[in-house]
């Protein structure tokens, strides 16, 4: 389980704030989608959880691990495939592979393993001897979703993970995060796709301006809005500029939520 | 359409916009090496970001003016010599020619092609030679800045000669168009070589081996300029260059290489009249080299940009099963980042030349240095009518009276120290264990990290690659000269206690201050900042020998310690001081970097 609360990220001592004031629970075994438009604060938020970034205030944990005070016990739990794929370019794919099995200590038994079957369903197997700077955007990205699926981690977090894949691998992804999640784990991914969100997600999270708007499920969000509109209409008629909730949410941090649920 | 009827024509107004551009917006190296070309891609934040930068250009220029001074007393004492200033203008653009030759073309095909934003220039409507011109004006701009540098050394002998102003004026000018001339000859060179060689279709190959060559010239120029710099060395250099610029084959290849050359005489040494008929027709090679480059680029600029953007590396084989489980086997944290490090240094071709091939090469050079002082010393031995063998007995017969108890094993002991000093200048690849890592350092904080042991790992590489080669040459040193075992091994602790605690402190500052928003790695290690990092090193080397350095020449020179004492506290402070250094970087340094964002 995640639990984030009441997390603000500023820069500048306080000038600008890029998350505010954010509380959110995700459940294990649940798929969690964090949608909003550019620069809403996502990344920052997904960093935050990550550990590469420390919060200004608030706290987070993971299965009741402070990120902040057990920040290694805390990412042993955790894999998390950021927005860009470009990493440790100069090592080869199972270099890389290796390396990551190393770090989270994957016992010697299961990840030769695991890797052969990762390779096999990513269509990777005859690029493992390749450095990753020769892989295209998609391969690189595969290879991304290959070490944050190795560990087989409690909690996944990933940053617009569709990005450049192929067809069948983001439908190989979208498998892999139903399959994590019914296995008792927690998903939790930022997307622009709003329609990867409407069949992946089992609840939804709207964040814009570094607050969270919205918190539920899609029906919920149909129920509220009335509407039998597509997700991507409910999203931009919650992320507007008129938006009641964009304004709300700027006067009083957590009100939104509070109305959206 | 108009690409079509002017297919790469010379645009004025999309030359300066490329221009303004390419010097803003494109990351590109400062091929100065001085700190004084672009940074802007590392501006600070804040009056303490402004306030470094200000402090770091201020150092490099002080730390260019010093050079040049010290070349234009070098050019005072060549011309108190009796060098005349053509002989010394000619030192000059030999000189010129040879830097430019050693580095240039490496730098100019860094420039005007492996450089991420072509791809997209392509895509433009703007013409090769436009998009060549704009990119050239930006690395003559810094050539020439970098090249300014030997000059002095022409400046410093017509002030020992009481020339006139006109004179320096004059001189000045001739050395700026060979400048542009050697350079534009060197693009000209360059742009039918990116387009038609294979090698230089391999980005990592191509670094390499120029890399390569590099570092094997400037080994052996350091060798060479060990002897020139003997006796009137320099003034024969001198005389050597005005050799090259007098006729015949060099001659020609000088005057190819750099046509304005082969007119510098009467600039220098002619009258008011002949020196500016001999500026215009410097000027005019200038003006016929740019066209030679206009026609060429026309030509192939383009197509050599896109022959690189589909150049791939090699593909690997296969791996699965029992080969795949043997390639992934368990290991440790620290074996991991090790294993890490060392192949990213190893593959990227930059730090291959900078950490790897220069580390190997300098005991090489050390070893020259010795074989060829050795051979002198014999020679001079064999004139003086003494055997070379009963010589080395007779070394040997001095050595083997070294003695815990005696003053000059303490003063070995300072020499080991002096030694390890002069290492100092290799401890920024020490330094720069973190900052090598960029942008993958914070991929690297999103993992379960052990930092002590990725610091650790961060140590072992460069102390293997740095220290343990030149070990094996003091151990052969040491035993060639016949020195007893335990004082041996004494002077052998003193070393690795210097050069550890060396390592140590730097690695500690590295990851303290760690430089990691680069885009090219080349924007590491060749900048301004990176020259400013190889002089802390002997700094922070001072730092830390100090103290026992002090407590030997308290035995050796002072008397005020009995000698074992001072031998035995020398030690004891460097056992003292890398315990509290691993200490410190494995706990609070490894800490900081557990907490650091972008």
């Amino acid at each position: 389980m995640i639990r984030i609360d009441h997390v603000s990220k500023s820069y500048d001592g306080g000038a600008s704030r890029a998350v505010s004031d954010l509380s959110l629970e995700i459940q294990s075994g649940e798929i969690f989608g964090l949608l909003g438009p550019n620069g809403a604060g996502k990344s920052t938020l997904l960093n935050m959880l990550a550990g590469v970034l420390a919060p200004t205030s608030g706290t987070i944990e993971f299965d009741g691990v402070n990120v902040a005070s057990d920040p290694l016990a805390a990412k042993r739990n955790l894999c998390y495939v950021s927005d860009s794929p470009d990493h440790l370019l100069r090592l080869k794919g199972h270099e890389f592979l290796r390396f990551i099995a190393d770090v989270y200590e994957v016992p010697q038994d299961v990840r030769a393993e695991r890797i052969a079957g990762l390779a096999r369903e990513y269509g990777m197997e005859g690029e493992l001897d390749n450095q990753i700077q020769s892989y295209s955007h998609g391969m690189r990205q595969k290879m991304m979703i290959m070490g944050a699926l190795l560990p087989d981690p409690a909690i996944w977090i990933l940053d617009e993970p569709m990005t450049g894949l192929d067809p069948k691998a983001s439908w190989l992804l979208k498998q892999s995060m139903r399959r994590h999640a019914d296995a008792g784990k927690t998903v939790l991914f930022s997307t622009h796709v709003l329609d990867v969100a409407e069949k992946v997600v089992d609840r939804v999270g709207i964040i814009a301006h570094g607050e969270l708007l919205f918190v539920g499920t899609v029906a919920e969000m149909r129920e509220h809005f009335r509407s039998n509109g597509s997700l991507e209409e409910m999203f931009l008629e919650l992320t507007s500029e008129n938006s009641p909730f964009a304004q709300n949410a700027g006067e009083k941090d957590g009100a939104a939520v509070t109305e959206a649920k | 359409m108009a690409r079509a009827t002017a297919p790469q024509a010379f645009s004025w107004r999309q030359f300066k916009v490329m221009l303004r551009v390419i010097m803003r917006g494109e990351q590109h190296l400062d091929s100065t090496g001085m700190g004084l070309g672009d940074d802007s891609s590392e501006r600070g934040k804040g009056f303490w970001g402004g306030l470094g930068v200000g402090v770091r250009r201020a150092a490099m220029g002080f730390l260019f003016l010093l050079l040049a001074a010290m070349f234009f007393m070098v050019g005072f004492m060549l011309g108190e010599l009796g060098v005349s200033p053509y002989t010394a203008f000619s030192l000059c653009v030999v000189c010129l020619v040879g830097l430019t030759l050693l580095t240039g073309l490496y730098q100019a095909v860094n420039i005007l092609y492996f450089v991420r934003d072509l791809g997209y220039y392509l895509t433009l409507p703007v013409s090769a030679t436009t998009v060549m011109w704009a990119k050239l004006a930006h690395f003559l701009g810094m050539s020439l800045l970098g090249d300014l540098i030997i000059l002095p050394v022409g400046l410093g002998c017509l002030l020992s000669n009481g020339a006139a102003p006109l004179a320096w004026v004059t001189m000045t000018v001739a050395f700026a168009l060979s400048a542009i001339a050697v350079n534009l000859a060197l693009v000209i060179i360059c742009v039918p070589l990116m387009r038609f060689s294979r090698l230089a279709h391999d980005k990592d190959l191509f670094s390499r081996a120029f890399g390569g060559l590099i570092v094997v010239l400037a080994l052996a120029l350091g060798v060479g300029s060990q002897f020139a710099l003997r006796g009137d060395g320099l003034a024969s250099l001198a005389s050597g260059s005005e050799q090259l610029l007098s006729g015949g084959a060099p001659a020609a290849v000088m005057g190819l290489l750099c046509p304005p050359s082969l007119l510098a005489r009467p600039v220098v040494e002619g009258d008011a009249l002949g020196a500016l008929a001999a500026l215009l027709g410097m000027f005019a090679c200038v003006v016929v080299y740019a066209l030679i480059l206009s026609a060429v680029a026309r030509r192939w600029y383009f197509e050599g940009v896109q022959a690189l953007q589909g150049a791939g590396g090699k593909r690997g084989r296969r791996v699965e099963g029992a080969e795949l489980a043997r390639a992934t086997r368990t290991r440790g944290t620290f074996a991991a980042n090790f294993a890490r490090d060392w192949k990213t240094m190893v593959r990227v071709p930059v730090f291959f030349n900078q950490f790897v091939l220069s580390s190997l090469l300098m005991p090489l050079y050390f070893a020259l240095i010795m074989v060829v002082s050795v051979f002198v010393g014999f020679s001079q031995a064999s004139e003086a009518g003494i055997e070379p063998m009963a010589l080395l007995e007779m070394i040997r017969s001095l050595t083997a009276l070294l003695t815990f108890d005696s003053p000059a094993l303490a003063w070995c002991a300072v020499g080991v120290l002096v030694f390890g000093l002069f290492l100092g200048f290799s401890a920024y690849s020490f330094t720069m264990g973190v900052s090598r890592d960029g942008e993958d350092f914070f991929f690297l904080r999103g993992l379960p990290m052990d930092w002590s042991a990725y610091l650790a790992s961060k140590f072992v590489s460069p102390f293997l690659l740095s220290t343990v080669p030149m070990l094996l040459l003091i151990v052969v040193a040491l035993v060639l000269l016949g020195v007893p075992v335990a004082p041996s091994v004494y002077l052998v602790c003193v070393y690795l206690g210097a050069t550890a605690s060396l390592g140590l402190l730097s690695l500690g500052l590295g990851a303290l201050f760690p430089r990691l928003a680069w885009d090219n790695e080349a924007q590491l290690v060749k900048g301004g900042g990176a020259t400013l990092m190889v002089f802390a090193g002997v700094v922070v080397g001072a730092a830390v020998m100090a103290l026992p350095a002090l407590a030997l020449l308290g035995g050796a020179l002072w008397s005020v310690l009995a000698v074992p004492v001072a031998l035995a506290l020398a030690l004891g402070l460097f056992v003292a001081e890398c315990a509290a250094l691993t200490w410190w970087v494995l706990g609070p340094c490894a800490r900081s970097l557990s907490r650091r964002e972008r």
